[in-house]
This record gives structure tokens, sequence and C-alpha cells, in this order.
């Protein structure tokens, strides 16, 4: 199927070229093991406190990390004018974010997958029993932050300054899904029982469905200017 | 048939007026060379010509359709060879050339990927990261990729640029097989003597407009 084929190559072109050069891998990595090596020294000292505030600052570090490897997504198509093939290829946009949007969520997750451990390791977390619902909302938010992430990663790319104009625009808008993932990591770590927190995932559902159909349509208009 | 219809192309930028009223028609088997001096806006009128620029006025007709309306067809029926070399660098050759096929949605076998690199020189760097080849090699893979997507149109923005005298010829030989298979060719240049070796038609770009001049004057015109 078409369709599936495209967003399957768009994905294998971009893993592939990550995996060899490992600009983003290594930028949202080390920017996020910074993040907890600070943290882990201001809070060391008060367990209480540090429970309270772990939510908080794994999405911190999350949420940061993703706008450095994010603003750079669409800025490796601009080498060598890739972005203009991709414009006048003859396949519809949508399917072209789609592709983006999984390469980087893919990204984002195995980023993710290393830093939990770090977060459990620096902080002596015991999350071990909740981390099957923990993981359900890193997901769900990730899905959101990546969504959001690759629309204004192209919608940015050929401005002057979007290095400023990135963040600008994604922070605000990504409010929705740090406000959600928190409330429902909060949930989680607590070992409160899930309905107590379904709203917040229901929230970060939403929110997640939104913007992948409305960015699928909306690419055409970004990527053709 | 008509392959590529430009009609009254206006292109302001920022203020300026880099085309005016420019109109083009290509049948099948032209190969028309855009002259003109640097800044006249050739490569402008060859990306409004491409769908990758939208012009300020005027319509662009590829194989008969308009490229406003029926963007995706009109992007099926043309190949572009930018300034760009559209290459990933990270990318292997080959990978490069399966990367850019299946964006058209062509998935050609191994065989004919390894025929076309073969048939620009570059077979033997099939494995090697496309970073690591010279731009005229650069251009070669370029080529590869437009001998493989066979448009009905192909826009050459300089291509003889970076070419050594092989290479030029080789570009030749492949626009010739090309208008041959009735596919019509427009090509931007200032090489003169290279560009009049297969090009059927030509056009100077000056002063905002195309004036068409016959091949023979070409040598001698002043721009």
């Amino acid at each position: 199927m078409p369709f599936f084929n495209l967003i399957k190559w768009i994905v294998w072109k971009d893993i592939l070229c990550e995996m060899r050069n490992r600009e983003n891998i290594a930028s949202i990595f080390f920017f996020a093991l910074n993040l907890i090596f600070i943290f882990s020294f201001s809070f060391a000292m008060d367990r209480n406190m540090t429970e309270a505030m772990m939510p908080g600052l794994i999405w911190v570090a999350f949420g940061f990390a993703s706008i450095l490897g994010l603003g750079k997504s669409f800025l490796a198509e601009t080498y060598n004018d890739c972005l203009a093939y991709l414009q006048i290829s003859p396949a519809h946009k949508g399917t072209i974010y789609l592709g983006k949007f999984l390469g980087n969520l893919l990204i984002m997750v195995a980023v993710e997958l290393v830093l939990i451990p770090l977060f459990i390791i620096f902080f002596n977390l015991d999350i071990l029993n909740k981390l099957p619902s923990f993981s359900l909302i890193l997901i769900i938010a990730t899905i959101g932050i990546c969504a959001v992430g690759t629309l204004f990663s192209a919608l940015t790319v050929q401005t002057r300054a979007r290095e400023v104009l990135f963040p600008l625009l994604l922070l605000p808008l990504e409010a929705p899904i740090f406000i959600g993932a928190v409330e429902a990591t909060r949930g989680a770590f607590h070992g409160d029982p899930i309905a107590l927190y379904r709203h917040w995932i229901e929230l970060l559902v939403v929110f997640d469905l939104v913007f992948i159909i409305a960015s699928y349509w909306l690419f055409e208009f970004i990527l053709d200017g | 048939m008509i392959t590529l219809r430009g009609y009254k192309l206006t292109h302001i930028y920022r203020y300026h007026k880099v085309l005016s009223d420019v109109s083009l028609e290509l049948q099948s088997g032209d190969c028309f060379a855009l002259f003109g001096p640097n800044g006249a806006g050739k490569t402008t009128l060859i990306k409004i010509l491409s769908t990758l620029l939208r012009p300020t006025g005027g319509s662009v007709e590829i194989m008969g359709k308009d490229s406003r309306d029926h963007r995706i067809e009109a992007r099926r029926d043309l190949f572009l060879m930018g300034h760009g070399t559209f290459h990933y660098d990270d990318l292997t050759v080959l990978e490069n050339m399966e990367f850019a096929m299946a964006l058209r949605g062509l998935s050609p076998p191994y065989s004919m990927l390894r025929n076309a690199l073969d048939r620009v020189g570059i077979g033997p760097f099939t494995l090697q990261k496309s970073r690591y080849l010279s731009t005229g090699m650069q251009k070669r893979l370029a080529l590869a990729k437009a001998l493989l997507a066979q448009p009905n149109l192909l826009l050459l923005d300089e291509p003889y640029v970076a070419l050594d005298e092989k290479g030029m010829q080789m570009m030749n030989d492949c626009i010739r097989e090309f208008l041959d298979k009735g596919a019509s060719v427009l090509m931007s240049s200032h090489d003169r003597a290279k560009a009049a070796e297969v090009s059927t038609r030509a056009g100077i770009l000056q002063n905002k407009g195309l004036k068409e001049v016959p091949l023979k004057e070409l040598a001698n015109a002043l721009f």
C-alpha cells in the first residue's frame, strides 16, 4: 500500500540517518542527563520533596530535551535542498508528516528508555511496580510532544529566527501535555488507582488525536508555503 | 503533445519584479535552453515551473493539467535537477536512489538501480555515503535518479556545472534519450556550446521577459 510504504521509507531514512550521525539522540540525551545530574544534586537531601517534585522534574527534562531534538528534525532536510525535493515530490504531504512524526517518536522513546533508569538510580526511586502505568503515560505524552514538535519544526524551518521561534511557539501549545503528563505521573507514582487520574490520560489522548489529525491535513499548506 | 505551458508568469519578490508576463510552451521532444545574465530570473522561472514556487501571477500547466489544481499529478510528470543535490549526506548512493524513488511511489529492483548508476559512471560507489562524493559525482547521482524516474518533463538548472568533459557529454546523451522517449527538457545554462548540442529551441531571459532566439543566432546573441 503506497500510504504505509511511504511512511515506512521516511521512518527508515530518518532512523538510518540518526543512527549514523547521532545528532539528535546525542543532544537530547546529554541535555537530559545534565538536567538529571543537576536535579539530583539539588534535591538529594530531602526525600519527601524529591518524591513530590519527581513528576515535574521528569517532564521538565523530557520537555526541554525534546525541544533540542525536534527543532532539528526538519533542519536536516534543508541540507542539500532536500526539503525542496520533499516539496515537489508527488507524495501526499500529510504522509510525509506522519513519517517524520513516527521517526521523531521512535528517537524520543529510545532516549527516554535510557533516561528513566538513570532517574531511578540518581533519585533512588521505588517505582518498579508503577512502571506499567507510567509507561502508558510516557508513551501517550511523548506522542503529543512529537506531534506538535514535528509540525512546528516544519513550520519554522525556513524562517530566519527559527531557534527563537520554535520554542516560543511550541511551549505554550505543549502546556496541556505537560500539565496532563505531570498530573497523571503524580497519580501513578502515588500508586493511585488509574480511575483517579484517568481524566488526565484522556486529555493527553484527545490532544494527541487532535494534533495528529490537524497536522496531517495542515501539512500540505505548510510544506507548500 | 504540449508537455509544459507557462502563461503570463509574473513574479514579485520583496517589491522587486523578477519576471513579467513570461509565456512558454514546450511540445513533446522539445529541449529548450534558457540563457540570461546572473539575476535574470532563470532559477526563479524553473522553480515556478517545477511547482516549488507560486508565481505572483499567471499559470503553469504540466501535461495539460493546471499545476495549482492538480499539484500531485503535475509533480508526478516532472523531475527537477536544481542547484541543490537533493541527496542525504548520511545515506549511501544506493539508499539515496531508493528513497528518491520511494517518494515518487516507485520501487525499482536493485538491477535497475545499479544499471542507472553504472550508466552515469558511479556504479562502483554504490555503497559509499553521498557526503563523500565530489560535486560532479553528486550531479551524476541526480542524473541517475532522473533516468529512473522517467519524467515527461525534465527541468535542469545549470546541468553542466561541476561536470567534467565526459560528464557533460553523458548529460547530453541522457537528454537526447529523454527527448527520444517523448519527454521535454527545459534547462538553464551559461554554456552556450554544450547546450546548443542538444537544444531544439533557445531563449534569453532578460529585463524580466523571455525572448526566443533562433539557435543559429545564439552564439552571437548579446546579454
